[in-house]
């Protein structure tokens, strides 16, 4: 709240000077607020997917006024304080600052999940920030940017992840380096704590095997860009318990994704209906059959898809598409089921 | 200043366009005031989300279209579900140029929308201190609501017998969006929460629909209705920016200002059109209006007096709540119902012998209020 410090006029709106007296203005930050209104809303909106939320309406000592959003239940002339807000969401740690990892931690915290951000060295620290900021400001006020910047903190320590409900980790497409990742997580963060991976085709069993808790190992596979895309294929293992793929995805649910369940195989579904696809596509411009252009709007113009094999290769990443190709075309060759054909077409 | 002629559509979700709307209210308004579309000399349009939801801004070349070859002046109006009594006050202050001028409220909501239409509604609200925190439309006047519950101790049954009327009443008026509706006090009571303590009947609807009306500056038949006030009051747009949530203070100011150009107390108007969006808002605007003291409206609901044979029929035609809230049209359409029951013309929902009626428009929660008072000199 901005006050005339000469004829008490208030404002929410910082301003420089008073319009009326020509007086100076004073910013009044709010220390402990008193709870004096709330009401509960069940009906969801952008922004506001997880419903029912409370908005409380706040007073602090000097008489200004507040809303807020929150989750909690709150009643009237209990004391709020902004810095010891009470919360039951889940706290959750993102290994890596790749694109995806720094889409992830956007998402998150514009969702008001608290996040902790893991990055390999020091340097990376103020930049990570700086992108996430650049990012959000397309979005929001510079006052709402502030606020939402509030939830997220950025470590080069695994430690720092110990008290995290839910470890999303976004690491490069390399199962050594997320084997190391796990075997590390596995000795610090509590018991408790939900290990996921991002990969978009590696072995869930595989990296579950390397830690302390492989029933409460999942895949979490989020899709680029991630505020946009409703999908997520949350991977189940063979040993990911009920519990865990409930949790996961009732609080997939709430942030507004749509998420589908997939058991551990290479790919998964997205990918291994899309690689294969890029793949063929790749052999026809190879065959001379068509040009890449119009490959593309074959698929564009003749299947509805927002866009052709070779535009979503370059937007995924050639290495990204490489590197999937390759487990398809590994797990191929050592399952013995290269070029089988699906009996089901020849049976109806 | 004289309303000579008053149109509109039925309300609801209709197939109509956001043209074919404006067209029929206005071909209606046209007919009904003995002067020809030539003769009018300007145009206001008040309409609110056009932009967010039609995807459709220059309205009034828009309107242009519907009239070729006129090439007047038009202008859009917009201050959000006030737009109507603005666009209607903006028109009296240019009869002082123009002899016969056309007000017309139009509003698009169901169908494709560019936003969803909550969101799009949330634009009347401030984007930052409202919006990020949640407190979307239906839940601001909630935030109200519990409000006034608290502090005049009165509890959510009041408001289910508002609701009850406005529906009673719309099932008098063939034009209103739940015209034949059958609404039992069980419906109400159960119907599923909102937003606490607001649940669905509790809320106005979204609506399609467009009202008209023809001002001119010389009386030219008996049927004419003379415009006795029409005034504005604004307010912070934001919650918190208000010391007290039980009143709207802009409707206070624009209807003391009101009674004093018409020369009238409430107690000698014989209707009112409130701004019900929601229950709650019914409940302030009697007390804002003067009908009562502050604190004492449910009195004047538990009593009956605001019924259509009461001593201060209230929303008539069914209120937002039933009569619908095509947001643009809804303060024009309010008029339009003054204008028919002071003319005797109100059929089933008739309010004996009405010479003088007021309408309430509400712009936000409560950040713009127009007052119009209307009577049969």
């Amino acid at each position: 709240m901005y006050r005339c410090i000469s004829c008490d006029k208030t404002w929410t709106h910082p301003v420089k000077k008073c319009i009326f007296c020509g007086g100076g203005i004073q910013c009044e930050i709010p220390g402990t607020m008193t709870v004096t209104g709330f009401t509960e809303v069940f009906i969801h909106s952008v922004n506001n997917e997880k419903v029912p939320y409370f908005v409380l309406l706040l007073e602090d000592e000097l008489g200004n006024r507040y809303l807020k959003k929150t989750f909690e239940n709150y009643s009237i002339g209990e004391s709020f304080d902004p810095h010891e807000e009470k919360t039951s969401s889940p706290v959750f740690g993102v290994i890596g600052t790749g694109l995806l990892g720094l889409q992830i931690c956007e998402f998150l915290i514009t969702k008001g999940y608290s996040t902790v951000v893991k990055t390999r060295d020091g340097h990376t620290n103020h930049k990570t920030l700086s992108k996430i900021d650049d990012k959000l400001s397309r979005n929001y006020s510079p006052n709402a940017v502030t606020e939402i910047l509030k939830k997220i903190s950025v470590t080069t320590s695994f430690s720092d992840l110990s008290g995290c409900d839910f470890i999303i980790e976004a690491a490069p497409e390399n199962i050594g380096v997320k084997e190391e990742i796990f075997k590390a997580l596995s000795g610090i963060c509590d018991k408790k704590t939900i290990f996921s991976t991002n990969s978009s085709s590696l072995s869930i069993d595989q990296l579950a095997g390397v830690t302390d808790r492989p029933d409460r190992f999942i895949g979490i596979h989020f899709f680029n860009p991630v505020k946009r895309m409703d999908l997520v294929e949350v991977v189940v293992g063979e040993k990911t318990s009920h519990e865990t793929k409930n949790r996961v995805i009732s609080e997939l649910v709430d942030m507004g994704k749509k998420p589908i369940v997939v058991k551990d195989s290479p790919g998964y579904v997205v990918n291994r209906l899309l690689l294969p696809q890029i793949n063929e596509a790749i052999t026809l411009l190879e065959e001379g059959v068509a040009t890449k252009e119009d490959i593309d709007n074959a698929m564009k113009l003749g299947l509805h898809h927002p866009m052709g094999p070779f535009q979503l290769a370059d937007y995924i990443g050639l290495d990204i598409c490489l590197s999937i190709l390759e487990v398809l075309y590994h797990e191929n060759k050592t399952g013995g089921k290269k070029a089988r054909r699906s009996p089901l077409p020849a049976i109806q | 200043m004289y309303i000579i002629g008053a149109g509109r559509t039925k309300f609801g979700e209709l197939d109509a366009s956001l043209e074919g709307l404006a067209y029929e209210a206005v071909s209606r308004a046209i007919d009904d005031s003995g002067v020809s579309i030539r003769d009018i000399e300007a145009i206001y349009i008040s309409n609110f989300l056009g932009g967010p939801v039609n995807g459709q801004l220059h309205l009034n070349s828009m309107m242009s279209s519907l009239i070729p070859g006129c090439n007047i002046p038009i202008v859009r109006v917009e201050t959000a579900c006030a737009s109507g009594s603005s666009a209607m006050n903006q028109a009296i202050i240019a009869l002082r140029k123009f002899s016969n001028i056309l007000v017309l409220g139009v509003e698009k909501l169901s169908g494709p929308s560019l936003i969803p239409q909550i969101d799009a509604i949330a634009m009347a609200e401030n984007r930052t201190i409202e919006k990020e925190n949640g407190l979307i439309f239906p839940a601001a006047y909630a935030l109200i609501a519990q409000q006034y519950f608290k502090k005049y101790g009165i509890s959510h049954e009041v408001l289910e017998q508002i609701s009850f009327i406005n529906h009673r009443n719309a099932n008098r008026n063939p034009l209103a969006h739940f015209f034949q509706k059958n609404v039992t006090m069980d419906m109400i009571r159960s119907s599923r929460m909102v937003s606490t303590p607001l649940n669905l009947f509790d809320c106005s609807p979204l609506s399609d629909g467009a009202a008209a009306i023809v001002i001119t500056d010389k009386k030219k038949t008996d049927r004419d209705i003379k415009i006795l006030s029409s005034q504005i009051a604004t307010d912070t747009i934001s919650i918190p920016e208000r010391k007290d949530l039980t009143t709207f203070k802009a409707t206070k100011i624009a209807a003391k200002k009101a009674y004093a150009e018409a020369c009238l107390t409430p107690k000698k108007i014989d209707l009112f059109e409130v701004h019900d969006c929601f229950t709650i808002g019914e409940l302030i605007a009697l007390e804002d209006l003067g009908l009562c003291e502050h604190g004492s409206a449910c009195h004047l609901v538990e009593e009956g007096r605001i019924s259509i044979e009461g001593d201060f029929p209230v929303n008539t035609d069914g209120g937002l709540k039933a009569n619908g809230h095509p947001i643009g049209a809804t303060g024009i359409a309010q008029i339009y119902e003054i204008v028919t029951q002071i003319r005797g013309e109100a059929d089933q929902r008739q309010v004996v012998d009405a010479e003088y009626g007021l309408a309430q428009n509400i712009g936000g929660i409560g950040g713009t209020c127009g007052i119009t008072i209307l009577g049969c000199l």
